[in-house]
């Protein structure tokens, strides 16, 4: 499965572009995290990793802004393994290591549209990575 | 040698077969032979477990425990040296972060807490004596009124700790015994120093190394007091005495520490930063307990199983906060808890890696003969307890405005609320259910609007998204609500969501004099 992460603008966000999309392509979507209102949105889904550039393409087409997605950078120097994080993460994607080491799941975390441990970390070893550019 | 053993030897082979004791000065004898027995207070606990406490008594001398975690009451007294011309400080700041001035002229005291005025919640004291200890520089800036003996007014320079004369950690409460276990039964996110808690007791929070705890292994104190030497971000330290608000009685003890900063390590002592809340200090602390008698083996062999703590609702902003009942420190560390027959996910503050890590390297220490035992020159009070704050002067309570609300049920027209609204003279009518129950709020501006909009439901013009205040709230958090959400009143509910009253901006005004 691969992870896109659609990003509507005002005008866009009226228009039912995903669905219309699911429907042309008949692509089984997963919506992950979706944060949406009238002033536009970003929506977390998964897809089929054969689909993706086809879906990709038609989002673009459409003039929806598609990234896959940067997740959430952990410095290892910084986390001193307190686990703050982990009882807060809504897909179990943190937990703790035979050692007691917390470790970050890349393949369960949703990534910057949740980014909900980040400010909870006394360490502020979690930074949320938008864009290329990083949100502390 | 004796065919039939002499009185007196036979009288001490009796005492020594009974010899249920040692000394701190046998275990340092040992430990400069190399052959002192040493155990992490996890390993004891296993030995005690497979072994019986008969035979780790008689195996082991030392037990080393410790903790990992954020101890806000903790702080670090410099000396600068004096300037040329001298100065007396009055106020200093140390990369932004205002520091406390306690003595004459050139000692300063750097608060864990202390919060940069650029950074603020983000950088503070805890981070600077994280930093100094590390060997990086820092910036001073002071300020001073200026007199005949110390003529200098203003000071600006970059410091490490080479250049000051001393560097002590001096932390007047750290290692808690134990902590509460923390919830929010709020409808909104509470930022506390128990961190990020999420609504409707989504999540929880602990703190504490629990059957690791230097406290909770002595829990009676009989092997450490002032003067007894312990493992302090990884360097050497003393105790001093109890910590403020040390309360044995409840198993809540504390300690006052000291030690030398130059000597410590950063990996034991790092900068903290809890959103809302403010900075402080994640620091290592661990204490050697000395297996002197056959009791002091069985405490050490305490389980987190049997180790209690209360979970306590942070929502409500008052001394003392409600609680949903006990939980060990066995099923905080587990993942997991129970709260009104909900699974909880619970999280730690504290780093157990570290707790462990702070066990090992004592143990290290002494295993190497670079840590000797000290006896306490004198214990910590078994019998002191933690009164609150004397006020004498009484703040105001929601309970203490609030007045009985103007209500309507969901299927009663615009016009009847209307008129209700001018009978009654209010501004805010409460949309409650048949029992009772909160549902929305509708303003005289609803209603204005509804009648320019040619809207006849209530439905449409309700807004349902009410909030809410608590009777025993302090009325400054109520008012600081409407503020913050730039509304007018706001319904008092209890626990159930049954409507008991109403404040209003007005109310608060009156009383506050605002």
């Amino acid at each position: 499965m691969a992870r896109i992460l659609i990003r509507f603008n005002e005008e866009q966000v009226s228009e039912p572009i995903a669905s219309q999309i699911i429907i042309e392509y008949k692509v089984p979507m997963a919506i992950l995290s979706a944060h949406v209102n009238s002033k536009g949105g970003e929506i977390l889904a998964e897809i089929p990793d054969s689909m993706q550039e086809q879906v990709v393409k038609a989002f673009r087409d459409r003039g929806v802004e598609v990234t896959v997605p940067k997740l959430i950078e952990v410095d290892s120097n910084k986390c001193f393994s307190c686990g703050t994080c982990i009882a807060l993460c809504p897909v179990e994607a943190i937990n703790f290591d035979e050692e007691g080491t917390v470790q970050f799941n890349k393949e369960r975390c949703v990534g910057s549209t949740c980014s909900i441990c980040v400010d909870a970390c006394p360490a502020r070893a979690i930074k949320s990575v938008k864009n290329g550019a990083k949100k502390s | 040698m004796f065919a039939q053993p002499s009185p007196l030897a036979s009288r001490l082979a009796t005492l020594s077969n009974q010899a249920k004791t040692r000394t701190v000065e046998e275990i340092n004898e040992k430990i400069r032979k190399g052959d002192a027995q040493v155990l992490t207070a996890e390993e004891m606990k296993r030995l005690v477990e497979s072994s019986g406490v008969e035979v780790a008594f008689k195996e082991i001398d030392v037990v080393t425990t410790g903790t990992f975690g954020a101890m806000c009451s903790s702080g670090a007294i410099v000396n600068l040296g004096h300037s040329d011309p001298p100065i007396k400080i009055d106020h200093a700041w140390i990369n932004d972060v205002e520091v406390c001035h306690p003595g004459a002229a050139v000692d300063l005291f750097i608060g864990a807490t202390n919060m940069s005025e650029k950074q603020p919640y983000e950088y503070g004291g805890g981070h600077i004596i994280s930093e100094l200890v590390a060997g990086e520089e820092v910036e001073l800036r002071a300020t001073a009124y200026g007199t005949d003996c110390y003529p200098r007014t203003s000071i600006k320079t970059q410091i490490t700790k080479d250049d000051l004369n001393q560097f002590y950690l001096l932390n007047f409460r750290n290692c808690y015994q134990r902590y509460n276990c923390a919830v929010n039964s709020s409808d909104e996110i509470i930022y506390t120093y128990m961190s990020k808690l999420l609504p409707r007791i989504r999540n929880a929070t602990f703190s504490g190394a629990g059957e690791l705890n230097p406290l909770m292994n002595d829990p009676d104190y009989e092997t450490m007091g002032m003067g007894t030497r312990i493992f302090l971000g990884g360097g050497k330290g003393y105790i001093i005495g109890e910590g403020t608000q040390h309360s044995p009685k409840n198993l809540n003890g504390t300690l006052m520490v000291k030690g030398d900063a130059k000597k410590m390590d950063p990996e034991f002592l790092q900068g903290a930063a809890f959103t809302k809340y403010g900075t402080s200090m994640y620091l290592g602390l661990g204490v050697p307990i000395p297996i002197l008698n056959l009791g002091i083996a069985k405490k050490v062999a305490i389980r987190d199983s049997e180790i209690f703590t209360n979970v306590v609702d942070y929502s409500v902003p008052r001394r003392d906060r409600p609680n949903f009942g006990k939980v060990s420190y066995k099923e905080l560390k587990s993942g997991s808890i129970n709260v009104n027959d909900k699974k909880v996910r619970v999280s730690s503050l504290s780093s157990l890696k570290m707790a462990k890590k702070v066990c090992q390297t004592l143990k290290k220490w002494i295993d190497e003969g670079q840590f000797y035992l000290t006896a306490p020159v004198e214990r910590l009070p078994t019998d002191t307890v933690f009164k609150p704050m004397r006020q004498t002067e009484e703040i105001p309570f929601v309970m203490s405005v609030m007045h009985p609300a103007i209500t309507c049920t969901e299927n009663e027209p615009i016009r009847a609320i209307a008129e209700r609204i001018v009978t009654k003279s209010v501004n805010h009518i409460l949309v409650v259910d048949d029992g009772g129950k909160l549902l929305g709020i509708v303003t005289s501006w609803d209603i204005t609007r509804a009648m320019a909009e040619g809207k006849k439901a209530l439905a449409d013009i309700e807004s349902r998204n009410v909030f809410t205040a608590k009777p025993d709230e302090p009325l400054e958090i109520a008012s600081k609500r409407m503020a913050q959400h730039n509304i007018s009143a706001l319904p008092v509910i209890d626990i159930e969501r049954k409507v008991l009253g109403i404040i209003t901006s007005e109310d608060v005004s009156r009383l506050l004099g605002r």
